[in-house]
């Protein structure tokens, strides 16, 4: 099967901040990524969106410098991944899928464990434990800490060297609404400020809203790279639902908007009888993700 | 923000910091390490420090053993039994422990020749050979000589010329004359490499629990490398192993009269445990598998010095253990006050042994990192 990735908006400007060309890695004889490419630019968010199996994280690792490609390149900054490993860690922030922090250390310690392997000898661990809403359990160790709270220090800990580039694999897992939308506003504020974001979601909405752009992953490949609202359009079935009553019933029709005819369609449907309501019914990403890849994301 | 490139030595200690304080905070750890020098100490001064030096002398021909029994020996302090042989091939191998008589080894052996009264009469110089056990030290030695003349004068009634000619006197097994040991002085090298796998499987539990948690995946996507996160677990092991080991010898008094000797060989077996902690730990999944891992590598590795315990029961193949050379040089520097030069084959042996393992525990514990 040949996949080729969809762009439609080609006036943007050339990524720099990751450029991953071509990129291949398996495991064992079982490919995981089959030739993957695509760029982000300083204070852009890209969101990852693909099944489990994908090779959502397998490209997520293989940036971070753990994998190794096997064919391709991977720069991030302009310094390869492989050769030039030190040059990107310290200008990289990590948050992983796992909860992988230390149970009998406290958050505070956690960051000035992390500043310090970073080479950061003074950091404000405490407006850092603030922006996510630590700031009064800071000094409690991690085993004591919810499941939220984990997420958000490690949050915290991947903002602790203020990166150039913030690889976030699902970032708002386990959070509740609250804590959801906090963490988001500190993901946007650290793309407002010049980084690079990418990240792995399975929640469509989030990819939506967060992301500038978003790539369809599946089965190694990428299917799609493009804002949600081009994708949307692109790609997407949007559709009308009328309500009308007439003779006290209430009946309701949806009228797939498809251009002129769709227009005609909805003046009849609505000519006749009370008009109760109408709505607008745009495309999911999730939709359009079926549409392209034949498989849902769950 | 972008701090100053750290350098590795500061990742290390950073790394290692960070180990202490989780360990400092690990019930089981806080617990077992105080508990198990406690042990130690209390087994250490709870057995015997003297020696039983009765001695039990065969005597060929079986008839002048009773001409020896009323005799006193030089020492006072020393007890003698006295048991004849009707052969000679049978003394020697009683003496060696083959041909062990009821009541006990016999020690030590006089085989006087044929003629041996008549020679002895008429004043004719005559020679007595004396098989010795591997453990009678030399006052006992000078004992059985002064014996063998006072029972020739008892029966002659004058100073007669016996000669027990250097080549005559024969030591069976390994030599340790002037080298009695008691058990507390052999169950000491013991104590020790117990102390020093006691700590091995804390820093094991600890690598496992970094891998399985992949807290160690945060870890090396700074600028952290995976051989910074080695060095720092092999260095913590090492570390942790070594204070623990230096504790309870200054306790047991164990530094001996070649201090240098016992730290290095303490050195070297802690880096050895340390080793061994980069394997289990690697190939640990959680605290009962690193356990058992941990216990597969570190039995074997206990047994020499149990063979200390009981001399004459190490065999050829014990020597090729990886604790062998760690553990002679601990007991010769400990308790015979050996020095490098008389230990260098069994330091060579540490040294290679420490040096092999931590290369492979390392590797293991790298390519586990690199793949969680």
């Amino acid at each position: 099967m040949t996949v080729t990735a969809v762009s439609t908006t080609s006036q943007r400007k050339p990524a720099e901040a990751i450029v991953v060309d071509d990129v291949h890695f398996s495991y064992g004889k079982r490919p995981a990524v089959r030739g993957i490419s695509f760029a982000v630019a300083p204070g852009e968010i890209l969101g990852f969106l693909g099944p489990n199996g994908a090779g959502k994280s397998t490209t997520i690792k293989m940036l971070i410098g753990q994998y190794r490609p096997e064919r391709g390149s991977i720069r991030v900054l302009g310094h390869d991944v492989v050769r030039e490993r030190e040059a990107v860690q310290s200008r990289l922030g990590v948050c992983f899928e796992e909860k992988n922090l230390y149970p009998t250390m406290s958050g505070v310690e956690h960051l000035r464990f992390f500043a310090r392997l970073h080479g950061l000898r003074e950091v404000d661990v405490d407006g850092l434990l603030g922006r996510v809403g630590l700031a009064t359990r800071g000094r409690d160790r991690v085993a004591g800490y919810s499941k939220g709270m984990r997420q958000r220090l490690m949050i915290a800990r991947a903002l602790v060297n203020d990166p150039d580039v913030l690889v976030l694999d699902e970032p708002s897992d386990g959070l509740d609404p609250v804590s959801a939308q906090t963490i988001r506003g500190v993901i946007r504020e650290q793309a407002e400020k010049g980084a690079a974001v990418i990240l792995t979601t399975h929640d469509m909405w989030e990819a939506d809203a967060l992301s500038d752009r978003v790539a369809f992953i599946n089965d190694g490949r990428i299917y799609a790279i493009d804002t949600p609202e081009s994708l949307k359009l692109a790609h997407g079935k949007r559709s009308v639902r009328v309500r009308m009553r007439r003779n006290g019933e209430i009946e309701e029709r949806v009228i797939e908007w498809s251009g002129e005819s769709s227009a005609a369609a909805l003046a009849e449907a609505t000519s006749d009888g009370e008009l109760v309501t109408v709505h607008t019914e745009e495309a999911t990403l999730e939709a359009v993700f079926i549409e392209m890849t034949g498989r849902g994301l769950s | 923000m972008t701090g100053s490139r750290p350098s590795r030595a500061s990742l290390v200690v950073t790394i290692m910091r960070k180990d202490l304080i989780e360990l400092s905070r690990d019930t089981v750890w806080l617990v077992l390490t105080p508990l198990v020098l406690v042990f130690a100490i209390l087994i250490f001064w709870l057995l015997p420090d003297s020696v039983d030096e009765t001695l039990t002398i065969g005597v060929y021909p079986a008839s002048l053993a009773a001409s020896l029994e009323g005799l006193a020996l030089a020492d006072g302090e020393v007890g003698l039994r006295v048991i004849g042989f009707d052969d000679e091939e049978a003394l020697a191998a009683a003496v060696l422990g083959d041909g062990e008589r009821a009541g006990g080894a016999v020690t030590a052996g006089l085989a006087f020749p044929t003629g041996f009264l008549l020679r002895i009469m008429t004043s004719q110089p005559t020679e007595v050979r004396v098989f010795v056990n591997a453990d009678v030290p030399p006052e006992v030695r000078g004992a059985l000589e002064g014996g063998v003349r006072e029972m020739a004068f008892m029966l002659a009634g004058a100073p007669v010329p016996v000669t027990l000619l250097p080549d005559d006197e024969m030591v069976l097994g390994v030599d340790r004359a002037g080298a009695q040991v008691s058990l507390r002085e052999q169950v000491r090298p013991l104590a020790v490499f117990f102390v020093l796998i006691t700590e091995s499987l804390a820093l094991a539990s600890l690598i496992a629990t970094e891998v399985g948690s992949r807290t160690v995946a945060a870890i090396i996507a700074t600028p952290a490398r995976v051989a910074d996160v080695v060095i720092a677990k092999g260095l913590t092991g090492t570390l942790l192993a070594f204070s623990q080991a230096l504790v309870l010898l200054v306790v047991l008094q164990g530094l001996g009269t070649q201090p240098l000797v016992v730290l290095s060989a303490v050195l070297l077996g802690s880096l050895l445990v340390a080793a061994v902690s980069l394997l289990a730990g690697a190939a640990g999944r959680d605290f009962m598998t690193t356990l058992f891992i941990g216990v597969l590598f570190l039995i074997p590795m206990m047994i020499p010095a149990f063979a200390l315990l009981f001399p004459g029961s190490a065999s050829w193949w014990m020597q090729s253990l990886p604790s062998f050379g760690v553990l002679q040089a601990l007991h010769g520097g400990a308790t015979f006050g050996l020095g490098f030069g008389d230990l260098s084959g069994a330091f060579a042996s540490a040294l290679a042994w420490t040096a092999g393992l931590f290369a492979i525990g390392g590797l293991v514990l790298a390519r586990r990192v690199a793949r969680s």
